[in-house]
């Protein structure tokens, strides 16, 4: 109980004492900078003072603010604060890039803002879903621009697809892994997965999902023949797998591709008969070969190891 | 009488033959299972111990080489010895060929009926029908995965004659009929040849060419019969295998064997999570 109210002491101390600071910082033209009392009432850290995360900002006048560091609560978890996003930060590219000095990498306020943090289920916060792409491309402009006409955008904020990907689904939030790991390549396939669950299953059928499924990245995955960030159904001119583009994505990796390869099913699955009435009668007439053989064989196995040990029993026996 | 207790059964090109093919055999079974059944928690780790996926193709593809240079070189061999050596008077459906006959059909029955109690043994020739089955599944099973082998080596080239669900057919077949040659290899062939208590835990036959002559006269009676009728067996008598010959052969041997039931665990395993 002690711990709880040591922990609180900041706000319970400064408790109406914001009142004097939006004295001056509550006046719209306030050159020292100005605060929207209501919504910052309403932010997900309304309820703290200014102090809390100013944490130089002790008597009146006061000079310039330091920056404010969230990792002092959400780092090490003091009033509950979620700590595991602020850990997935640290060592994710946005996290590493500001501890080499980049300039252009975003801190946390980069993102979620400062005075005007909304819970992510609020259509007004910055990171609800639906603003996330426009988020991003703050910084990642071209990217944006191609995800905007890509099939996840459309199905978004056209066909009210809620969980229609936006970047954070495949970049991971906080934990944002160089585009360059194996390990995020290979997670990412699964990611694809978690919502393309047959496509995912087919995937697997075929030598390119067997070897990314054995811990290999050198060939192909779900972007490397989709795209990434313009991913466009295979029905649209403009795909990567159109009938127009196909051979051209094939030959990223076969060099030699030649027309075959526009037919290849990447996802093939030999059960369905409907769809893949070639794939599923090798697969029948295989299987068929298959339990006969061995029916026939292992019956002959065993009888045949029934009467040798039978008649040794004899002998030994006479 | 040490000295001609044992008949010669086969001649050295088919020994050397034979450890060829079983060698390549396993090369290709343990660098292609990890894709069948990367599923498991032992195919990355196989992958990884083979050097990863692209030296276990590398390995994959010269077992592919050796197997189709050992199947062309027994078409060879077999077109020479029925030309030079037997002057085209080479019986096609007589006993000491491989090719089926009546008399097969007549074992596979009376073998039943022995297994059962109903019946005799009955008295085989120089090749038993399950050996037959040994020879010709190899056939089989080299045309087929050899053929759609040479589909997923050389896309680029077969794409040009044939549509892109061919590859899909031959990824099946080729998959498909490598468990079957797998499993056939390591179940049915080992027991028939090795592992049945006869013969238990190895016939080195194979490795050295020579069995002792009362095990040839009681399991090819008919062989043996012919052989004394056409006043062969004298040619054929020959020593025991030498020293040096089972120091190698028995080790090698062992080391097939061993390798092929552990990849028997491993694919039994792999089928059971799957």
């Amino acid at each position: 109980m002690a711990a709880v109210f040591v922990l609180f002491l900041p706000i319970l101390a400064n408790a109406g004492l914001n009142s004097g600071c939006y004295a001056c910082h509550g006046e719209k033209k306030f050159p020292g900078g100005y605060v929207d009392e209501t919504l910052y009432s309403r932010s997900v850290h309304g309820q703290f003072s200014c102090s809390t995360c100013h944490v130089n900002i002790t008597a009146f006048p006061h000079g310039t603010p330091r920056r404010v560091n969230c990792m002092l609560c959400h780092l090490t978890g003091t009033g509950g604060a979620p700590r595991t996003p602020a850990l997935q930060y640290e060592l994710s590219v946005h996290g590493t890039a500001v501890r080499e000095g980049l300039a252009a990498a975003p801190h946390c306020q980069t993102c979620h803002g400062s005075h005007d943090i909304l819970p992510p289920g609020d259509p007004h916060s910055r990171i609800y879903r639906k603003n996330i792409p426009r988020l991003c491309s703050r910084c990642h402009k071209a990217q944006y621009e191609r995800y905007k006409k890509s099939i996840h955008a459309r199905a978004l904020f056209e066909m009210g697809m809620e969980r229609a990907a936006v970047c954070y689904d495949c970049h991971e939030e906080h934990r944002v892994p160089n585009v360059t790991s194996p390990k995020w390549m290979l997670w990412l396939i699964g990611k694809c997965g978690s919502c393309h669950k047959r496509e995912l299953a087919t995937y697997r059928q075929t030598y390119h999902g067997q070897v990314t499924r054995l811990g290999y990245t050198t060939v192909a995955k779900c972007p490397d023949c989709h795209g990434a960030h313009g991913i466009l159904p295979p029905s649209d001119p403009g795909s990567t797998l159109s009938q127009k583009n196909r051979l051209h994505t094939c030959r990223k990796c076969h060099p030699g591709a030649s027309g075959g390869f526009t037919t290849y099913y990447a996802h093939p699955d030999d059960r369905d008969r409907r769809r893949y009435p070639q794939l599923y009668y090798t697969w029948l007439a295989m299987t068929i070969l298959i339990v006969a053989v061995f029916a026939f064989f292992v019956v002959h196995t065993f009888l045949w190891a029934y009467r040798t040990l039978r008649e040794r029993l004899k002998r030994k026996g006479e | 009488m040490a000295e001609a207790a044992y008949v010669r059964r086969f001649n050295p090109y088919h020994r050397v033959l034979h450890i060829i093919m079983a060698t390549s055999f396993l090369g290709s079974v343990i660098t292609g299972m990890p894709l069948r059944y990367s599923d498991t928690p032992w195919a990355p780790w196989l992958m990884r111990a083979l050097g990863g996926y692209e030296q276990a193709g590398y390995i994959h593809r010269i077992c592919a080489a050796v197997t189709f240079g050992y199947f062309f070189s027994h078409l060879i061999f077999a077109a020479y010895y029925i030309a030079f050596v037997k002057k085209f008077r080479f019986r096609i459906f007589g006993p000491e060929s491989m090719v089926p006959r009546l008399k097969d059909l007549k074992d596979v029955y009376g073998s039943f009926r022995w297994f059962l109690g109903l019946g005799p043994r009955p008295e085989f020739d120089r090749w038993t029908y399950w050996e037959k089955f040994d020879y010709w599944a190899v056939f089989w099973g080299v045309g087929v995965i050899g053929l759609s082998g040479l589909c997923l080596w050389f896309p680029a080239f077969f794409g040009r004659f044939l549509p892109g669900w061919a590859f899909n057919v031959a990824a099946i077949v080729h998959s498909d009929e490598a468990l079957l040659a797998a499993g056939f290899i390591f179940m049915i062939h080992f027991f028939n040849t090795h592992m049945r208590p006869e013969k238990f835990p190895m016939d080195t036959v194979i490795f050295t060419g020579r069995v002792p002559i009362d095990e040839f006269r009681r399991e090819r009676p008919l062989e043996y019969g012919r052989l004394v009728r056409e006043g062969r067996l004298a040619r054929l008598k020959t020593g025991p295998p030498p020293n040096w010959l089972l120091c190698l052969a028995v080790p090698y041997g062992a080391l097939l064997v061993v390798t092929g039931l552990l990849l028997l665990v491993l694919i039994l395993l792999g089928m059971l999570v799957y």
